[in-house]
């Protein structure tokens, strides 16, 4: 079974090249629990991106405004002068180029196209690789460590409960802390990565020898 | 569908794939990475963010905003820690492993979902923590 699956290093690679392409192409990390997170949110996102909007369309009003008087009457405190030219640049505000790409919220209907995507990736492996098959247990794995009965049900939801009150609390999940934060380097991603993952091997083995 | 939903979607399809063929979806070879009985899928995410971090210092080489570690990262993640070990399921995976057909995954992600809503309003009115920019 496992040697149906890729290789470590094919895996690392698929993963590398996605982590690094995602913000280049579009502009913000990869990070599925604060997609997930928007798109539950959905009414009130929906309300701060309207009023975002409105906020953009102000300030860039707001730049025309000063750069069109600036035209008109001079700057007022340039001695240079080639005024127009040099209050023109402070006019278009550019955030030092760094970290606007990071903050900036993405649209919040490519946040259900994330996720939606994932799922149909998820899809598509499973027929190419012929693994599709319709399940209404969690598998083999699951049934002899955890639980076959319908304990089943109560351990998939509170354990998808723990996930999402989690994930949340701590910003982030195993994409967006562990594969693009770490790779960035960031101290809260490290501490995050580390204290998820050493948390899931001491449950992982107490569900594996004890339970 | 802008330029920009089509790239996150062939994004976001080749990542789902990615972890469906490593084999994150299987929750036999997450148990056994965990209990380090399978180095395998542990190689993988480890040598991906070396790849990333390879690939971020070639072609993007400026560092993001720092983010302070505020006092909901801590617990936070051992809360996800658990969850994900006893489930199998972090916000990405269950939505491969319904891809694979496996049904019961939706219970998972009915309870991510319900914890992710719970603990919006927890925060709001008790905890009050502020992940700043750290919301990824």
């Amino acid at each position: 079974m496992s040697a149906e699956y890729w290789p470590w290093w094919l895996g690392a690679l698929a993963f590398g090249a996605l982590v690094v392409a995602f913000p280049l192409l579009v502009g913000r990390r990869l990070g599925v629990s604060g997609a997930w997170e928007r798109v539950l949110h959905w009414k009130t996102e929906r309300e701060a991106e309207r009023a975002d909007a409105v906020l953009d369309d102000m300030s860039a009003f707001e730049a025309a405004l000063a750069a069109e008087t600036a035209a008109a009457f001079g700057a007022a405190d340039n001695e240079a002068p080639g005024a127009v030219a040099t209050v023109a640049a402070p006019a278009t505000p550019s955030p030092e180029g760094a970290p606007a790409e990071v903050q900036r919220r993405m649209p919040l209907t490519t946040q259900l196209v994330l996720i939606v995507s994932i799922f149909a990736g998820g899809l598509i492996a499973a027929l190419v690789s012929g693994r599709f098959e319709w399940h209404t247990d969690m598998g083999d794995a699951f049934r002899s460590i955890v639980t076959g009965g319908p304990l089943m049900w109560v351990v998939l939801f509170g354990g998808g409960v723990l996930v999402g009150i989690g994930t949340r609390m701590a910003g982030g999940c195993s994409s967006g802390h562990g594969l693009s934060g770490c790779s960035r380097g960031e101290p809260v991603s490290l501490v995050a990565t580390a204290v998820f993952f050493g948390t899931a091997v001491a449950v992982s083995f107490l569900v594996w020898k004890v339970i | 569908m802008t330029a920009l939903h089509a790239k996150v979607a062939v994004l976001g399809a080749l990542f789902g794939f990615t972890v469906s063929m490593v084999g994150f979806a299987d929750f036999g070879e997450l148990n056994a990475m965990f209990t380090f009985q399978d180095t395998r899928m542990l190689l993988a995410f480890a040598g991906g963010v070396a790849v990333a971090a390879l690939g971020f210092l070639l072609l993007d080489p400026k560092r993001p905003t720092r983010t302070r570690i505020h006092k909901g990262v801590v617990p936070g993640a051992v809360l996800f820690g658990a969850g994900w070990a006893v489930s199998g399921g972090c916000p990405a995976i269950p939505l491969v492993q319904l891809g694979a057909g496996y049904l019961p995954a939706i219970v998972t992600l009915a309870g991510v979902a319900s914890g992710m809503v719970a603990y919006r309003h927890l925060n709001a009115r008790y905890l009050h923590i502020d992940a700043g920019s750290c919301s990824i």
